[in-house]
């Protein structure tokens, strides 16, 4: 979708009524000596979901978060995270006040505290110096996957004047991003699984069926939770009678329970979803009146799977051929299904096209926009900025930026169509000075040298060579011991009002339950403030509650009107594209170019790529590079989530930290024999990149010939002082995964790569 | 009539939140549990099926809850548990739910 495309996909969402009727709801009561507090856990600590709480307030200091019961999206029910967040929020370690370190004390443990004045000028001071000297492009502004800050960063960067936005470091943008701009061109819109969770009243919605097959791609969603998907919602459809199809190199609890287990070679799944619509079409049972009424290309689809064989993918994958085969017919003969794909997708080099071939299975099937299957994800009350990007979300505030078309991307026809940068690019640029130079970063939850920036002992020096670091956290983290000349400390999501985001559901607002600690303040401010610092232009609103007025200016709602109602479901419709609600002009079909899901993309000719879904190797295989593969004969997978932790965030917290006291790599053991490794073993992974320590945990739940390892790792209780930066560069799985994206510039390796291992003697 | 906790462990996926509920509501330490998840498994019965099973069992450390009951509250970890497979209430009530395998009371 281009921004014009975005722009009109707002159209009409705002005015929309709403499901809920907010009633006697409260927001605050009194209740056993507490004052309770009735809110949405939108991070920090991070993680993608909007849980509803109750904070229960004693004299100004959180007593406990417990799970709001009237709240729809999670019914009471809350993870380990939040129940121990307090952990977290009071934690001696975090951060209170702004801190400042002189450029030739970086890495060191030196900084100074400061006042937020004193660290405001600062950043204002050098960020000009910087956009005097190459230009507002040469400020990278980057944020994480966690905090609330996906479409609040963009302002920062309008702000400074940089085109440059994106998430630090991430390779390919392999997260959502390939998937889900591949996807858009194909099907109009981004949609997600229907587990009831766009009605208030949920499963009992008598408008809502439950998935006849879940097929679970690449994730364990009940850890993940990703994306705005409570993973424990698929529990709920499973005990109503949802079956499952897993596709996943690990045996995961949801594996255990599935019809049909699908132990795939990582790196492969694009062949698999490709024969899976081979198969259902060589039976005959294709939704044919869905691919008649409303997809483009068929034809040339059918014709092109054809090769996609069940017994050459099962040789692909690694997988028995007629499993493959029970898995389509089942598939194919479901009432209804529906993909919960992971950032597995996008964490395959061309994983642009993955997505694009899970897609087609959905649409071989007619599954959209019917009861238990995929949904148009838009936003709610077109409140897009705490959802996707939105190019309105600030049209009225100073926009330095000189040049849109200067954004840096230019090695990559579809990362250009999409708007984003290319991280791969900038690094390089940060190293080579080429197009042009990047000299400064504004790094907000982010913490790319421990987390999702690949090959961080390039990172490092990278980081540490330029003219200006910010980095805006809740915590020391290595990247800002490493790099940040001035850090500023934000706040939890219980010191400060606030909207969620990350799903398409419902609009929910957070309350502030105490005063943030110390000198803190939320990302949100810190980024009106410094904008409005550096642009010397009052923004329109007076504080923070004004400032989220703001963001609700084009709907019937004030910040006021969310806190006390606190949730808001906006009215929901299945068949969408029959009923012309998917078009900006309102005709019936998809949102696409052609008007009908396109199995045949000619957008794709454009980037230079097939327009139908194609499989390809990773590069590094033992397919693809043999010679390489006799050195490093393991599959090397990274980022498997873990309960309790959130990327590199949690590693403080004790309870989180009980859980995972060490970071592990998981063997089969037939695999760990071969090299003599027993549990508990501190191991090396190495590859020809780089290396990295971990404990071996041997599993019959991997498959054999790979290694899974953990990501995020860094040790804050070995203390700034070592010169390790809390250790995070000797336990990093990214040292062995390439900065270098797939093709179209999208989707990376992270897991796809090969190593070996060897056992550390002690 | 004694109260007791029914756990259906065919839907418990071992988040750990029951274990972390009732630390926070009891003020309990990390390594302290009032409940805790055992993992049974990961055994491959035959070419297709496998057993990789959790189960909450309640410790001698766990009181019920005492002050959430008796305001008429679940326990934390009941109320919490992100499956919903935990269930407080009178044995006999409880006992007559069990209509499947994996299903197993506390008294």
């Amino acid at each position: 979708m281009d921004s014009e495309a975005l722009s009109t996909a707002y159209a009409g969402l705002e005015k929309v009524a709403t499901q809920d009727d907010p009633g006697q709801r409260k927001w605050t009561w009194e209740e056993d000596g507490f004052t309770v507090i009735r809110s949405s856990a939108r991070t920090g600590p991070g993680c993608h979901d909007n849980c509803g709480i109750l904070m229960y307030v004693k004299d100004g200091k959180l007593e406990k978060i417990e799970g709001d019961p009237e709240n729809p999206y999670n019914q009471g029910r809350l993870c380990p995270r939040c129940l121990a967040a307090k952990e977290m929020i009071y934690h001696k370690d975090r951060l209170m006040r702004p801190l400042k370190r002189a450029k030739s004390e970086r890495g060191k443990n030196t900084f100074e505290p400061c006042t937020w004045d004193e660290a405001y000028d600062i950043i204002d001071r050098e960020m000009k110096a910087v956009v005097n000297k190459y230009g507002g492009k040469a400020i990278y502004v980057t944020q994480g996957t966690g905090r609330d800050i996906n479409g609040y960063g963009p302002l920062m960067a309008q702000c400074f004047g940089s085109p440059n936005y994106g998430m630090g470091f991430l390779s390919g943008e392999g997260c959502y991003a390939p998937r889900l701009f591949s996807t858009g061109l194909k099907a109009g819109n981004m949609f997600v699984c229907d587990y009831s969770q766009f009605f208030p009243e949920r499963y009992d919605d008598p408008r809502w069926e439950k998935p006849e097959y879940i097929l679970i791609w690449g994730n364990n969603p009940v850890v993940a939770n990703s994306d705005g998907t409570l993973g424990h919602w698929i529990v709920e459809c499973m005990k109503r009678g949802s079956k499952l199809i897993v596709i996943d190199p690990k045996l995961t609890w949801l594996a255990g329970r599935a019809d049909v287990w699908l132990q795939v070679r990582p790196g492969t799944d694009s062949a698999l979803a490709l024969a899976l619509c081979n198969i259902i079409i060589e039976k005959g049972l294709e939704d044919t009146d869905f691919i008649d009424r409303w997809t483009y290309g068929f034809d040339e689809f059918k014709e092109h799977v054809k090769q996609y064989t069940a017994e050459s993918v099962a040789e692909i994958c690694g997988v028995d051929a007629a499993l493959i085969e029970e898995a389509a017919v089942k598939i194919g003969r479901a009432r209804s299904a529906c993909l919960q794909w992971g950032v597995t997708i996008d964490h395959t080099s061309e994983g642009f096209i993955t997505g694009m071939a899970c897609f087609d299975l959905m649409a071989v099937t007619g599954n959209y926009e019917k009861p238990g299957t995929m949904l148009a994800a838009r936003a709610c009350f077109g409140v897009g900025v705490t959802w996707m990007p939105d190019p309105n979300a600030w049209e009225e505030i100073p926009n330095l930026i000189a040049d849109e078309n200067e954004i840096m991307n230019n090695d990559y026809p579809a990362v250009r169509a999409m708007h984003a940068i290319s991280q791969d690019m900038i690094l390089k640029s940060m190293e080579t000075g080429e197009p042009y130079p990047i000299k400064a970063c504004w790094i907000q939850t982010n913490n790319p040298l421990s987390c999702m920036g690949a090959q961080p002992q390039r990172i490092l020096p990278a980081l540490q060579s330029m003219d200006f670091n910010v980095v805006v956290d809740l915590f020391m983290t290595p990247t800002a011991l490493a790099c940040a000349d001035v850090v500023l400390p934000a706040v939890s999501f219980a010191e400060r009002p606030g909207l969620t985001g990350h799903q398409p559901y419902t609009l929910t607002a957070l309350a502030k339950a105490i005063e943030p600690l110390g000198d803190t303040k939320s990302d949100q401010r810190i980024i009106y403030e410094m904008s409005e610092r550096f642009t010397g232009v009052k923004m329109p609103w007076d504080d923070e509650e004004g400032f989220y007025d703001f963001v609700l200016r084009k709907t019937d709602f004030s910040y006021q009107d969310m806190k006390e109602r606190t949730w808001a479901y906006p009215e929901f419709e299945y068949n969408k594209h029959e009923k012309g609600l998917l078009r900006p002009d309102g005709s019936p079909g998809f949102a696409t170019r052609t008007g009908r899901y396109q199995f045949y993309s000619p957008e794709m000719q454009y980037f230079g790529l097939s327009p139908l879904a194609t499989f390809e190797e990773p590069p590094e295989s033992p397919v693809s590079s043999p010679e390489l593969a006799k050195e490093y004969p393991l599959v090397l997978s990274s980022g498997a989530r873990l309960w309790g932790l959130f990327h590199s965030e949690h590693r403080q917290s004790p309870s989180m930290r009980r859980m995972h006291p060490q970071p592990l790599a998981r063997i089969h053991p037939d695999t760990a024999k071969d090299y003599g490794i027993k549990s508990g073993d501190w191991i090396m992974i190495e590859n020809q990149l780089g290396t990295c320590k971990m404990m071996a945990e041997v599993t019959v739940t991997i498959k054999r010939g790979m290694v899974s390892a953990d990501h995020g790792w860094w040790f804050p209780e070995r203390g700034a002082d070592d010169g390790t930066y809390f250790g995070t560069l000797e336990s990093n799985i990214n040292t062995l995964m390439p900065m270098r994206p797939g093709k179209s510039g999208l989707g990376n390796s992270y897991k796809s790569q090969l190593c070996q291992i060897r056992k550390i003697e002690e | 009539m004694r109260n007791a906790l029914l756990v259906d462990y065919e839907y418990c996926t071992g988040c750990h939140t029951c274990e972390i509920a009732c630390q926070q509501e009891r003020g309990l330490a990390p390594d302290e549990f009032g409940i805790e998840i055992k993992e049974i498994g990961p055994y491959q019965l035959n070419e297709r099926k496998w057993q990789l099973d959790y189960i909450p069992v309640p410790t001698e450390r766990c009181n019920r809850c005492l002050t959430r009951t008796q305001n008429g509250k679940d326990p934390s970890c009941v109320k919490h548990c992100q499956a919903g497979c935990l269930s407080y209430g009178p044995a006999a009530v409880l006992a007559d739910k069990i209509d499947h395998a994996k299903m197993v009371l506390f008294g």
